[in-house]
């Protein structure tokens, strides 16, 4: 890309961008406040909602900001009187296909009606068809929808998938899994980006339905699925984790996850967990005692087997998926205490 | 990785070999996306038909256990096309005729016959990669799970240095790490021969600095490898095994035989968050251990970037961090530790490793730093071998085929490799438990080439039995064009129907790596 500068006029004042930069981000990082809804960073501009119109010396009409970069002597308007009028205009009409889903998402209708000050909007669409599938973890509230696209493209653009499509027109527009079908029969992967990427809440993780998103603690650590490292924040409420998420921008994985890492967080406190030491029986079984006979019961079993074999007949593995600590501990136990250098880990493949 | 996860959208050239990126490291994945949605060229060399591959603008279809041929003859074809890097070559690299030499025997025809490609497809891979300026290897266990592991990973590093792909941002090559803390096991010298930071314990200086930060002397005889250590349980020379998050009687190779192993063994601690089938059959101590979210401290991931890791929840019963279990042993044992605060044995460890010195919990608050990072001033290190190689000139390797342990014949005439899927991990312990994942992967099946299928009358959803030399599993037909004909794909996930009853003993022959990637099958229906 070239970073040559473009100079432009922004709100009367002078501004010098790298070419190729939208007039959204030029706006933004001047800090003019302009309102999007289709818009995300990750995702190519789409210039779908038309909330992010500005005025442009020598246009016939607003242009939207998110896909129409800077140019050479270009003015530009972020905010006028009849620009609010159009805006606000466009944001009534988006009312009026949404009805707002119960449950305590995030939505983002919520911000652009206060913002223009908006009341019950003068005509409602009918309802659309509701969505039902079997999947456990992707929910869709049809009738919350905007029709903004941000799934459909993230779905398009960043998984590649293509596991959701906008089909018809008009009134009778809608966002679906490819032909209509369940989740589960179509090419997705259950990642759930879509659900992240929904700025109105119409598609929701099933698995934290009803729970008010601002009333969870959010604990930042990593994913353990594999060895990309993604960062993400643990929801928690109650002393349960009810929902992980991830933030945009941060970790090797940008806000992105994959279906194990968005869902597959059960096993935490799942009932088959273990929760008390056990230790075999004379009878064969293992049976649950207290942490200091358990413990007792390994001193005693590392000593006699060293004390009769010697300490390179005992052998430790660590598994990769223990924390640093914990693998830098047992080794150090192996070679300190007992005093073998048998350890090793699944990390040998 | 000698590169970091986000450089790969700024890949030109892809060469992804033995990885099924979208479905074992999806959001890695991602990345390789976006580089190809910008238009990177992308080589795929995979014995299956994966996503990535049907989307490759070269899929270099393999035969299992055969990268060396392949991998040779592209190097044969850059160096007789003349596309090799010759400065880098002569300044930073040595023992280049023994390369030059061995890769001379590999023409792409004779290489073709082997590994089942096209040889014009060998050309222009080879070519796709060294004309491309910036060209990254992306590997993973499709590469190291050979008997010939370790000379696998040798020849993609020849194709690095004879091209100069190496040392610049989003060039060089990349192991994709499997687990979340591969990487940082390895690191903190959970291994026979190394103490923690690759500090070879043979080496009486490394040896001496440890001994003055734990004070007590250690023992300069190198361990036992995990392959080593199953061998020795059954000749009675390994007695006691103490094992922390891990079922070898799932994940290791040839059960039947781990098993007999196990039977022999005095004493077995597991220490785990769940019961699983070694803990189950043959441990004396089960201890409750703590998971992820229940626990501070750091993973290491595949880039070399230590992330803190947060507790978020309690945990169940009176179930305990594993670093508090092994220092309450150690202190039973008469050993004098810290107390068990994850900080302070990250700093302890941290200041016994040179490469590590400058990462500490303070700065990595934000985000996790990348080793090396020598000091605390350090940004750390995106991308390794700047410049020059670290070791100042990179070796070269001349390499010749290895066949796998075990090949088909007339008994067991199809090749089974083994691998992951997008849905489950490993031994499924935990993805087993997430009822969403199970609706879409439920049970065991077997990828089967539908030439196969028609020939041995097997159809789409069909119950048949797996057999090997070793034992047989039951798994669902799935008839799939993903697969070459002889060549058959199984999940090694799920713990009614062990793929590693199936596997053999074939190892890789400096580092012990079991071949889990090729094993000769044959097929039963039941009912016949």
């Amino acid at each position: 890309m070239s970073h040559d500068k473009i100079t432009f006029n922004l709100d009367g004042e002078d501004m010098q961008v790298d070419a190729g930069t939208s007039l959204l981000d030029a706006c933004r990082s001047k800090g003019a406040q302009v309102p999007t809804l289709c818009h995300e960073d990750r995702l190519e501009p789409f210039g779908g909602c038309r909330m992010c119109l500005v005025e442009l010396d020598g246009a016939p009409r607003p242009v939207p900001a998110c896909k129409t970069n800077a140019s050479e002597g270009m003015v530009v308007r972020s905010a006028s009187e009849s620009l609010e009028r159009v805006r606000g205009t466009i944001a009534e009409m988006f009312m009026a296909e949404h009805r707002p889903s119960q449950g305590g998402r995030p939505n983002a209708m919520e911000k652009v009606a206060k913002r223009f000050d908006l009341g019950a909007p003068p005509i409602q669409f009918p309802k659309r068809t509701e969505y039902h599938d079997h999947n456990r973890f992707i929910g869709f509230d049809t009738d919350a929808c905007i029709l903004c696209n941000r799934c459909v493209r993230y779905c398009d653009e960043i998984m590649q998938v293509t596991a959701l499509e906008h089909f018809g027109q008009g009134p009778d527009a809608i966002v679906q899994p490819t032909d209509g079908l369940s989740f589960l029969d179509t090419s997705c992967e259950l990642c759930g980006g879509c659900v992240s990427s929904c700025p109105t809440g119409a598609l929701y993780e099933k698995q934290a339905q009803g729970i008010e998103e601002s009333s969870c603690e959010t604990t930042r650590t990593v994913c353990t699925f594999c060895g990309v490292g993604c960062v993400i924040d643990l929801n928690t409420k109650d002393g349960n984790v009810v929902k992980v998420t991830a933030e945009e921008g941060v970790g090797p994985n940008d806000g992105h996850l994959c279906t194990k890492g968005r869902f597959a967080w059960q096993f935490i406190h799942h009932e088959d967990r273990l929760s008390e030491p056990l230790v075999r029986g004379d009878d064969g079984e293992l049976h649950a005692v207290s942490w200091e006979e358990a413990y007792a019961r390994v001193v005693e079993g590392l000593s006699k087997v060293k004390q009769e074999h010697g300490a390179d007949s005992i052998g430790f593995l660590a598994s990769s998926r223990c924390t640093n600590e914990d693998v830098y501990a047992l080794q150090k136990l192996a070679r300190s205490v007992i005093g073998t250098n048998n350890v090793h880990s699944c990390a040998a493949t | 990785m000698t590169n970091s996860i986000a450089e790969i959208e700024d890949t030109d050239c892809l060469f992804v070999i033995g990885s099924n990126t979208t479905e074992a490291h999806p959001v890695l994945a991602l990345r390789m996306k976006k580089a190809m949605r910008r238009g990177a060229k992308l080589i795929v060399a995979d014995p299956r038909r994966t996503w990535l591959a049907q989307r490759a603008d070269i899929h270099l279809q393999l035969k299992p256990g055969t990268d060396i041929p392949l991998v040779n003859a592209m190097a044969h074809v850059i160096l007789k096309e003349g596309l090799q890097a010759q400065d880098y070559i002569h300044n930073l690299t040595e023992n280049y005729e023994a390369f030059a030499k061995a890769v001379g025997e590999w023409p792409p025809e004779r290489a073709a016959e082997i590994c089942g490609v096209e040889a014009e497809d060998i050309r222009k891979a080879a070519r796709a990669y060294a004309t491309t300026d910036r060209s990254g290897i992306y590997y993973t266990l499709g590469i190291t799970e050979h008997v010939c592991g370790v000379d696998n990973v040798r020849t993609l590093s020849n194709l690095a240095l004879a091209t100069g792909h190496l040392g610049r941002e989003a060039v060089g090559v990349n192991p994709l790490r499997g687990q979340n803390n591969v990487q940082g096991c390895n690191d903190m010298g959970n291994n026979p021969v190394y103490l923690p930071g690759y500090q070879l314990v043979a080496e009486e200086e490394n040896r001496a600095r440890f001994e003055k930060a734990w004070g007590t002397p250690l023992s300069a005889e190198p361990g036992l490898r995990l392959d080593q250590m199953m061998d020795r349980m059954h000749t009675g020379e390994l007695r006691a095994f103490y094992v922390m998050g891990e079922d070898p009687l799932i994940s290791e190779p040839n059960l039947a035989h781990v098993e007999e192993g196990f039977d022999k063994v005095d004493f077995v601690v597991s220490q785990d968050i769940f019961l699983n089938e070694t803990s189950r059959r043959h441990a004396d101590v089960v201890l409750p251990a703590t998971c992820f979210a229940e626990k501070d401290g750091t993973f290491t991931n595949s880039e070399r970037r230590v992330q803190r890791v947060r507790k978020a929840v309690e945990a169940p019963g009176s179930a305990r961090p594993d670093l508090e279990i092994i220092t309450e042993i150690a202190k039973r044992l008469g050993a004098q530790w810290l107390p068990a605060d994850p900080q302070a044995y990250w700093d302890e460890v941290a200041d016994l490793m040179p490469k590590f010195f400058g990462i500490r919990y303070d700065r990595i608050e934000e985000t996790g730093l990348q080793w090396p990072c020598p000091d605390r001033d350090h940004p750390g290190s995106k991308f390794l071998h700047e410049g020059a190689p670290i070791r100042g000139k990179g070796v070269f390797y001349g390499v010749d085929h290895v066949p796998p342990w075990e090949e088909p014949d007339e008994e067991y005439p199809f090749l089974l490799t083994t691998g992951r899927t997008l849905y489950h991990y490993n031994a499924a312990t935990q993805t087993a438990r997430s009822d969403g994942l199970v609706d879409k992967q439920e049970s065991n099946f077997i990828e089967i080439a539908p030439a196969d299928a028609r020939d041995l009358g097997v159809s789409d959803g069909m119950l048949v039995q797996v057999e090997s030399r070793r034992g047989q599993v039951d798994a669902l037909a799935v008839v799939t064009d993903r697969l070459s004909p002889g060549v058959m794909w199984m999940p090694m996930h799920f713990s009614a129907a062990r793929a590693n009853v199936l596997t053999g003993d074939g190892r890789d022959s400096e580092v012990g790596t079991p071949e889990y990637k090729v094993t000769a099958v044959r097929l039963a229906t039941h009912g016949h």
